[in-house]
């Protein structure tokens, strides 16, 4: 890391910002549906240059994808230990794309959307329920995903499989439910980074993904 | 259409039939609708007089002998500019052909002014502002069209593939009808129409002011169709990445990537920190914080707790029983020790259990060591038991009790047999 960061004085008080550093330092990713305000704060390059010198003591800096969708923490120095975390953490990654992408796969078919899932999207576990349920082969690929390691859903009935698959996205960030007691989620910009991630290792490893301009079509 | 002329024979004619022609329209309008919606027209609804006259006033057409009857282009497109119906609405400024037209009408109001022939005059004059109009007309139907399409977000096909591919049609509509607006060469108007008045008026200025109006409308168009196509491939793309990652990995269940994470320097992406616990504890060690976290702890509810059920409560034997039985383990090893020493030494005194006790560093209370001696022999094998005897030495427990009570045991190795 350049040490350009030092030489910038801290002129942004960062009492103000102590709940937003919280949920950063816990490991989660801040855009524009998760924490509207905080995601404007962090548009200031003032402000970053602040974090950044105090997380200094912490070996943490903010850190960003592409298109600047989502922040989260980087380790500032790559010791030993950092790099076992990353790549224990590479590895959980890799295991769950083949689950999250189905089930993008799966909500764009079943919801009849143009689109995959994206930030700020409703959704309504009730809404896939009842798309589904008189449509054999969606039912069969939800139970499927759901089976899978990364949902763990051990149940055979429809809601409970949906309902343990929302749960699940809800943990890692990839859903918000902005009311506890209403099944309404909302699509988080963790789902861009994701996708960051799976164009990533497709230009990284040369993979025969893409540029089949009627894969769309065989999805609807 | 203005200045109604006095209409010579050959016009009167034309009305009459077009006034016929037209009212076939109406008059059979469900037919046709169906024949727009379905490919079709349903024969059976239609006369045969009917079926003649539509074909002859060219509303219908057979495109083979075999085949059935259907709507001509142009009514198709009739309908769909009455409907604006956007999938099938045409874009047709074939300027080139309107220019040639205009050309021709100037030439013969020439010779009809030079001739002073100023029935002939007027009427080319009419049909000169019809023809003008005809081509504005169609700039300003393909350019509604266009932006009909724009504003619904192409809504009248439902998926973005098919978006996309309406999309790429407008923009091509839109290049032609640029094309076609470049052909208007007002220079050469101007040599056209020289000094006359009128014809400077219909050539000249309103036109330049149409198609400048045109040109700025299709140059908005066009960029917002780039706009909006922009954001269809931008909508399509992650559906596509996902669907093609998806298969890929299905095909490649054991697929891994690099190590980005051990790489000199870590993609971004991949560096995501660990979480950090974020704790706190009350601390009394700031005199200001005591009276807060005195009021904090008082507010703090009773903790409630659940009646316990006697079930629950078992375990509490297990420590116990385990010390008993080291001792009791102790006790009995001690008690073999002192079975060997008699065996040892061989002699055929009796052995008092309680002066060996005595004598030995052992500190067990009599009664239980005497319990234990003999509970060890008989717990011993009958074939074991005879090569020991064992004397109790007793007392009646009172003068009216008849309780015997052990005082002592002594044993004795039995002589062998």
């Amino acid at each position: 890391m350049s040490d350009d960061v030092q030489t910038s004085p801290v002129h942004t008080p960062l009492l103000s910002h102590g709940p937003l550093l919280e949920r950063l330092l816990a490991g989660e990713f801040v855009c524009a549906v998760s924490d509207e305000a905080a995601f404007k704060r962090l548009q200031d390059d003032a402000l970053r240059e602040a974090f950044d010198a105090y997380l200094r003591p912490l070996n943490r800096r903010l850190a960003t994808n592409d298109d600047q969708s989502v922040y989260f923490l980087a380790w500032r120095q790559l010791d030993d230990a950092a790099r076992e975390q990353l790549t224990r953490q590479l590895s959980d990654t890799v295991h769950s794309l083949l689950p999250l992408l189905e089930w993008l796969q799966l909500v764009q078919e079943a919801l009849g959307r143009d689109s995959v899932p994206a930030p700020g999207d409703v959704l309504k576990p009730g809404e896939l329920q009842a798309r589904s349920e008189d449509n054999p082969s969606l039912r069969e690929r939800i139970e499927r995903v759901a089976g899978d390691t990364f949902f763990g859903s051990q149940s055979d009935q429809l809601d409970a499989q949906l309902k343990q698959v929302f749960k699940r996205l809800k943990e890692h960030g990839y859903l918000l439910q902005p009311h506890a007691e209403r099944q309404v989620y909302l699509v988080t910009g963790k789902v861009e980074y994701l996708l960051d991630i799976v164009r990533f290792i497709r230009d990284e490893e040369r993979l025969p993904v893409l540029d089949d301009a009627d894969a769309q079509e065989t999805l609807l | 259409m203005s200045e109604p002329a006095t209409p010579p024979a050959l016009e009167s004619r034309l009305m009459t039939q077009g006034v016929e022609r037209l009212a076939l329209l109406g008059k059979h309008a469900e037919a046709l609708m169906q024949g727009y919606v379905e490919d079709e027209v349903p024969l059976g609804e239609l006369s045969t007089q009917a079926l003649r006259k539509l074909l002859a006033a060219r509303i219908l057409w057979r495109p083979d002998e075999q085949g059935g009857v259907k709507l001509t282009p142009k009514v198709r497109e009739l309908i769909a500019e009455m409907t604006a119906d956007e999938a099938r609405r045409h874009v047709n400024a074939d300027v080139a052909e309107a220019l040639e037209l205009i050309r021709s009408l100037v030439g013969g109001y020439r010779e009809a002014s030079s001739r002073a022939d100023y029935w002939h005059q007027e009427r080319q004059l009419t049909r000169l502002r019809q023809a003008v109009d005809d081509m504005n007309g169609r700039f300003f139907d393909a350019i509604d069209s266009l932006w009909q399409r724009l504003n619904s977000d192409f809504g009248f096909v439902s998926q973005l593939s098919d978006k996309v591919r309406e999309n790429d049609r407008a923009q091509k509509q839109v290049v032609r009808l640029l094309d076609g607006l470049e052909l208007v060469d007002f220079k050469e108007l101007i040599d056209l129409v020289g000094s006359d008045g009128t014809l400077r008026k219909i050539l000249i200025s309103q036109l330049q002011q149409q198609t400048s109006q045109h040109y700025t409308s299709l140059r908005e168009v066009q960029h917002r169709l780039i706009e909006l196509m922009a954001r269809f491939r931008q909508m399509q793309a992650p559906s596509r990445l996902v669907a093609g990652m998806a298969a890929f990995l299905r095909e490649r269940p054991d697929f891994t990537p690099g190590h980005y994470t051990g790489r000199g320097e870590v993609p971004a992406l991949f560096n995501r920190a660990a979480a950090m616990p974020i704790a706190g504890a009350a601390a009394l060690d700031r005199a200001q914080d005591v009276d807060a976290l005195g009021a904090l702890f008082k507010a703090i509810p009773a903790p409630r707790r659940p009646a316990q059920a006697a079930t629950a409560a078992s375990p509490a034997h297990a420590r116990e029983d385990a010390a008993v039985a080291a001792r009791q383990q102790a006790l009995k090893e001690d008690v073999e020790t002192f079975y060997l020493d008699v065996v040892d030494a061989a002699g055929s005194a009796p052995v008092s259990a309680l002066r060996y006790l005595e004598e030995s560093p052992h500190e067990w209370s009599d009664e239980i060591w005497l319990f234990q001696v003999i509970a060890e022999y008989q717990g011993l094998p009958r074939s074991e038991q005879r090569a020991f005897i064992l004397q109790a030495e007793e007392e009646k427990a009172g003068d009216y009790n008849d309780v015997r009570l052990i005082r002592d045991v002594a044993l004795t190795l039995a002589a062998a047999p």
